[in-house]
């Protein structure tokens, strides 16, 4: 029997590992180590509890809730019982949670806490199909009385009687999934309409393994920290398909809000990030150094010009000579190696940057300490990756060349179409969607891509979001928007500039560093609408602007701009759960301060 | 609910100098229940908590713990018997972590000798993971793991009344006295303490008496509700009943002419 399932896999790797460690959860201050044995433990007990609770093949489970190992057990358990499970973000609202739990049809939910369990209790009554709300932490609501709520553990306890009776039950259920299964349904973040869930099979999930493992390979010693909502594709993949084939080890964090400090404790070597990210630990640097004493200061001046260059000479695949290298190790002693100690990214080999285009510049500032990053390229319907640079080589702005297993074309306007085993099974409940982005099994991914005379990648933009200016002159905003959010005063910028003689840009400042900056100048302010109206706050911005505008095309630089006088919020529709901006409803909302611009 | 006699004040009387502060207040408490205490300022609630705690001691009356006098014992003893404080200003150590401040909550609990402690030897050594573990279960609990090494100091005010209350915990009260929690607190904090204290209720089956003046917080977590005006009880009943009783009333807006 070859395992070409997870739980199949999950099963191989407990008959490997058994007692080595699987999973690590910081409990109590204190990390708690999970072995394989145990992790398979829970999955066949929360398997053949929900299995004695009426779960049937195909029908849908949604986890809800922050990234814990209880989330991976539920994922497993139900693909296990050939049901479906289907993440949903945690920071949905109360109104987003119903329609994935409405439109996924689902039968259970899984929640991790009282905060999402009164989500769902909210808008239970109008959900027919939800059976069951299991509760994994039952902090606060062991009083509550709808009778629908079960908690884990009981759950768990029904499967250990069950398993008792009859202990080979569970490998039995495995052995009955199949490859053509669907695995999970991941909703898409939706920049431009409700989310779409896209099916995912064990077909699918085997060739993104296949496929992403031969240009990066991964083994058991590495470690990883499970840090995105392990809802999107991109941590699915990292926290689930991976380990399931190669057994490395994933650390959750104590919370969401000590996330940082668990970072440094566990010091990754596998670090999978977003360029929001990326970009939030660059300011911090930034600002931290600024406050640093003088000597700190003056160490670190020293030291990055020195990473800099070796960056430049690495980037544009020169060789570094002596005289750079031996500098950039003495800087490496006395700066960078306590930097990356700082920021958790200390044993970092390899890190992978996805989901949202990376900025050059973020990218040579992490090459200057020394830290690759790799731009992967990819989308929820393609089970995660389409291409990733392979090895050293590494060009910047470029995700490298498609993963092996798919193939790969450009049509005539640069849309980037892609054919394969990694090519996801159609949208739930939308056929017409699915006929959309599927045409003789090509899929048609939306983005605008161009290759380089060594075939590889580079992403020109979302189809929809390249804006053809008065001229007619084709502009790709988020290059742009990248320049801009590099300043460590600006949080996000949306570029606008559809049919307009000129492009403008509408700015997030960083609220924290403006405050720092603003106390410092002893500005008054009381929130952020009184900070952004500060007009030194927009000579700020303006001057930081026009840094980064030296850095682009004429036709590109930004002529005007306004400051958004509250932070873009999901709750408001103004973002994706995964801060993606919503263009079309933020340039409609706010027409009234972009028009007074052109 | 169990025994209505959990925790009683039986007739209680406190002067000071020629002021009547207290004339004759009995309260009793059940176990596991939210007793809130209302009034104007000066009203005498304050008082009350300081005597049970055996700060002042009454010239008349009792305070009974499960039918036991404890009436005037020393503080400490009184901290023994499983009564706990969180103060209306905060008291904690601001140079010291919260942890630290924390493991002062146990510090009732510490049984080794002088000597196995300066060796730390094997039963002080169990003793310190003991108590840290209880530590470590209120931080989860109360959700502060951010600033457990944190200096106290360096919190903002709503994080030190938190860990004010965490400190109470670790002393595993059966009863939790609350000056009130949420005073000077934003909407958010004071959303989360409410949350917390309820949480208290159900998760650690504490009984839990609270000194407040935010009507909003009172009426909604509290099971019953005693209301005290010059060192008198004028009312005690459910939320709804106090909230329409013109006594109430009359001592919160003053008698119409």
């Amino acid at each position: 029997m070859s395992a070409d399932t997870l739980p199949k896999l999950l099963l191989e790797k407990v008959r490997y590992y058994k007692k080595e460690v699987a999973l690590r959860e910081k409990q109590l201050g204190v990390w708690r180590p999970i072995t394989w044995n145990e992790y398979y433990d829970h999955v066949e007990t929360f398997g053949l509890g929900c299995r004695d609770l009426g779960l049937k093949p195909q029908e849908k489970v949604s986890i809800l809730g922050d990234n814990c190992p209880e989330w991976l057990y539920a994922d497993l358990a139900t693909q296990s019982l050939r049901a479906v499970a289907v993440g949903v973000y945690p920071t949905n609202t109360t109104e987003q949670v119903k329609y994935i739990l409405e439109h996924s049809g689902s039968k259970y939910v899984v929640v991790k806490d009282q905060e999402q369990l009164d989500k769902v209790l909210e808008v239970n009554a109008e959900l027919p199909l939800l059976e069951r709300i299991i509760v994994i932490d039952m902090k606060g609501v062991r009083k509550y009385t709808y009778p629908l709520i079960i908690s884990y553990e009981e759950v768990e306890e029904v499967g250990r009687r069950i398993r008792q009776k009859d202990p080979d039950l569970f490998t039995g259920i495995i052995a009955e999934t199949e490859a053509s299964d669907i695995a999970i349904i991941v909703y898409t973040s939706g920049t431009t309409g409700p989310p779409k869930g896209a099916m995912l099979s064990h077909r699918n999930i085997t060739a993104v393994q296949h496929g992403f493992l031969q240009v990066l390979p991964i083994t058991r010693e590495d470690s990883l920290v499970s840090a995105l909502p392990l809802c999107h594709v991109a941590e699915r993949m990292f926290s689930l398909f991976l380990p399931m084939k190669v057994g490395c080890t994933i650390n959750f964090a104590e919370s969401v809000a000590t996330m940082q400090a668990d970072m440094i404790e566990i010091s990754p070597s596998i670090f999978l990030t977003v360029p929001r990210m990326l970009e939030k630990m660059h300011s911090t640097i930034t600002i931290k150094i600024q406050n640093a004493n003088p000597i700190k200061r003056c160490a670190y001046n020293l030291c990055m010009p020195i990473g800099g260059k070796v960056a430049d000479i690495r980037l544009s695949g020169g060789k570094v000579g002596l005289l750079y290298h031996t500098l950039f190790m003495i800087a490496y002693f006395l700066v960078f190696r306590p930097l990356r100690n700082r920021i958790g990214l200390l044993q970092v080999r390899e890190c992978v940057s996805g989901a949202a285009p990376l900025s050059k510049d973020i990218m040579r500032f992490f090459r200057s300490l020394g830290i690759r990053i790799k731009e992967a390229y990819g989308c929820t319907e393609s089970t995660g990756v389409i291409s990733m640079p392979e090895g050293e080589g590494l060009k910047l702005g470029s995700v490298g060349k498609p993963v092996p297993g798919i193939e790969f074309r450009l049509e005539d306007d640069g849309e980037i179409l892609i054919k394969g085993g990694l090519v996801f099974e159609g949208y739930h409940n939308d056929p017409e969607g699915s006929n959309r982005v599927l045409k003789d099994g090509w899929l048609y991914t939306g983005d605008v891509g161009k290759l380089d005379e060594d075939g590889d990648l580079f992403i020109v933009d979302r189809k929809k979001e390249i804006i053809i200016n008065a001229a007619g002159k084709n502009i790709a905003p988020s290059e742009i928007e990248n320049r801009l959010k590099f300043s460590t005063f600006i949080n996000e910028a949306i570029v606008i500039g559809e049919g307009r003689k000129y492009l403008t840009a509408l700015i997030q400042v960083d609220y924290e560093n403006v405050a720092n900056w603003a106390q410092k100048e002893d500005i008054p302010f009381t929130n952020y609408k009184s900070l952004v109206g500060n007009s030194k706050v927009r000579r700020l911005i303006d001057r930081e602007i026009t840094e980064a505008n030296k850095n682009l095309a004429r036709v590109e630089t930004i002529k005007k701009f306004a400051l958004l006088d509250k932070e873009l919020d999901q709750d408001d529709g103004e973002v994706t759960a995964t801060m993606k901006v919503k263009r079309q409803i933020i340039e409609k909302k706010y027409g009234n301060i972009i028009e007074p611009m052109y | 609910m169990a025994s209505p006699d959990f925790f009683e004040i039986r007739d209680l009387h406190m002067r000071f100098a020629g002021v009547q502060a207290l004339q004759g207040v009995s309260i009793s408490v059940a176990k596991n229940e939210l007793l809130a205490v209302i009034g104007p300022n000066g009203a005498g609630k304050t008082t009350i908590f300081n005597i049970i705690n055996g700060v002042y001691h009454p010239y008349k009356g009792k305070i009974l713990l499960e039918g036991k006098d404890i009436t005037c014992l020393k503080p400490y003893k009184i901290a023994r018997a499983g009564i706990a404080r969180v103060f209306q200003n905060i008291e904690l150590f601001k140079n010291m972590t919260v942890i630290d401040n924390l493991l002062l909550g146990r510090h009732q609990f510490l049984k080794s000798s002088f000597l196995s402690g300066s060796f730390f030897l094997g039963k002080c050594l169990r003793e310190e993971m003991d108590n840290r573990r209880k530590v470590e279960e209120v931080i989860e609990f109360l959700e502060i793991e951010e600033v457990r090494k944190q200096l106290v100091k360096s919190l903002p005010f709503g994080l030190q009344k938190r860990v004010e209350l965490g400190r109470a915990l670790c002393m595993d009260p059966s009863i939790l006295l609350l000056d009130e929690p949420v005073a000077g607190m934003n909407l958010e904090e004071k959303e989360d303490i409410a949350r917390f204290i309820l949480d208290i209720k159900e998760e650690m089956e504490t009984t839990i008496i609270m000194i407040e003046h935010d009507m909003e917080v009172v009426m909604d977590i509290a099971d019953r509700i005693c209301v005290i005006d010059f060192g008198v009880k004028i009312v005690e009943g459910s939320p709804e009943v106090v909230q329409n009783h013109p006594k109430v009333i009359e001592a919160y807006l003053g008698l119409e002419d």
